[in-house]
């Protein structure tokens, strides 16, 4: 080992190697950004949100206790709304999905409330609302499960439109206006 | 790297406008919506408050709290503002801030106590949160001891 060679190592921190443990430090940044995006992007399940087949996946209990299986709706235009007798925007938004129901149904709209309730009270709002689509019961879990189809922030009403190709057309936080949904159907239907 | 930041965020914002449509920009998270802190004002009671954020109400009678280990009384609520609910009936809501007489018996001295509150609200806006159940613990200040510091729930620990 020569003196040359010895004063070569000692030189490391010169302008060039430095240059590039910058670059290295920005492509850790960047590779770190991306990372932060996709993990976000996946916590927001936004490829979920595209994606209907969560969706026609779940099978749940109805107000009878009978398990449905939502992918027994395939083909048809499927709102599908979470909510709960305590939230009363959306007990308020209801009787329009009722109407809407009645309307619409033959031209294959089918509105599917998940409930993150008690099956008592939903059986008892089903009977007052005079509901004219499945109320199945989700219970609290179905807060998670809402989760993982987008809703953030876990609150309700929550609402899921799937076109008859099984895609997510629209998500909803918050109530679901009727002009909004008649747009909606007018261009799924 | 700061030329790269813009780029970041519109990659978050585009994936972000795409799939929903929703208030959630807008809307705070339950914690930050309905703040809860509590202390021992003295020996035999704790004050719990919850901070309600404009635009946002708690039900009065969503409202539950309880204590470990020593067992607490009946809380001591506030009136609140009369709500004609149509499923419901009469309900009462909180709006801004709202305090609350938790009575404790039995405790001694330097004693840690854990004040479970649950609560639940909505936004005007037109959402409601699931029931929020929180807990926080609280150390019995002395007989004739100033109250002790307002404690926030443990989830907020690491900013601490």
């Amino acid at each position: 080992m020569n003196g040359a060679d010895v004063a070569a190592i000692d030189r490391a921190p010169t302008a060039p190697s430095r240059r590039r443990a910058l670059i290295v430090a920005i492509i850790a940044a960047v590779a770190l950004a991306l990372g932060i995006a996709a993990a976000f992007l996946h916590r927001g399940g936004v490829d979920a949100v595209r994606d209907g087949s969560a969706v026609l996946k779940l099978v749940l209990p109805d107000a009878n206790g009978q398990q449905q299986a939502l992918a027994q709706w395939r083909g048809k235009v499927l709102v599908v709304n979470f909510w709960a007798t305590w939230c009363a925007p959306c007990r308020e938004e209801m009787p329009e999905f009722v109407a809407t129901q009645a309307r619409d149904g033959a031209k294959g709209v089918q509105f599917v409330g998940i409930a993150v309730d008690d099956p008592d009270k939903v059986r008892a709002f089903a009977k007052e609302l005079k509901l004219n689509y499945p109320a199945l019961i989700g219970g609290f879990g179905a807060i998670e499960l809402s989760k993982t189809l987008g809703n953030d922030l876990a609150a309700l009403p929550f609402t899921i439109v799937l076109d008859r190709q099984g895609r997510v057309a629209h998500t909803q936080l918050g109530p679901l206006k009727q002009a909004k949904l008649d747009a909606l159907l007018g261009r799924l239907l | 790297m700061r030329r790269l930041v813009p780029l970041f965020w519109l990659l978050l914002a585009t994936a972000h406008a795409e799939g929903i449509s929703s208030l959630a920009p807008k809307l705070l998270p339950p914690e930050q919506a309905f703040r809860l802190s509590a202390r021992a004002l003295d020996a035999d009671t704790i004050e719990a408050r919850f901070d309600v954020a404009d635009g946002y109400y708690l039900y009065r009678d969503r409202m539950h709290f309880a204590t470990e280990p020593v067992p607490a009384a009946k809380a001591v609520l506030p009136p609140g503002k009369p709500k004609h609910d149509a499923f419901f009936g009469d309900v009462e809501t909180y709006r801004g801030e709202v305090v609350v007489r938790v009575p404790l018996t039995k405790t001694a001295a330097g004693q840690k106590i854990t004040l479970h509150a649950d609560s639940q609200g909505c936004a005007d806006v037109g959402v409601c949160y699931p029931p929020n159940p929180q807990q926080l613990t609280l150390v019995v200040p002395a007989v004739g001891d100033k109250p002790g510091a307002f404690v926030e729930p443990g989830s907020k620990g690491w900013f601490k």
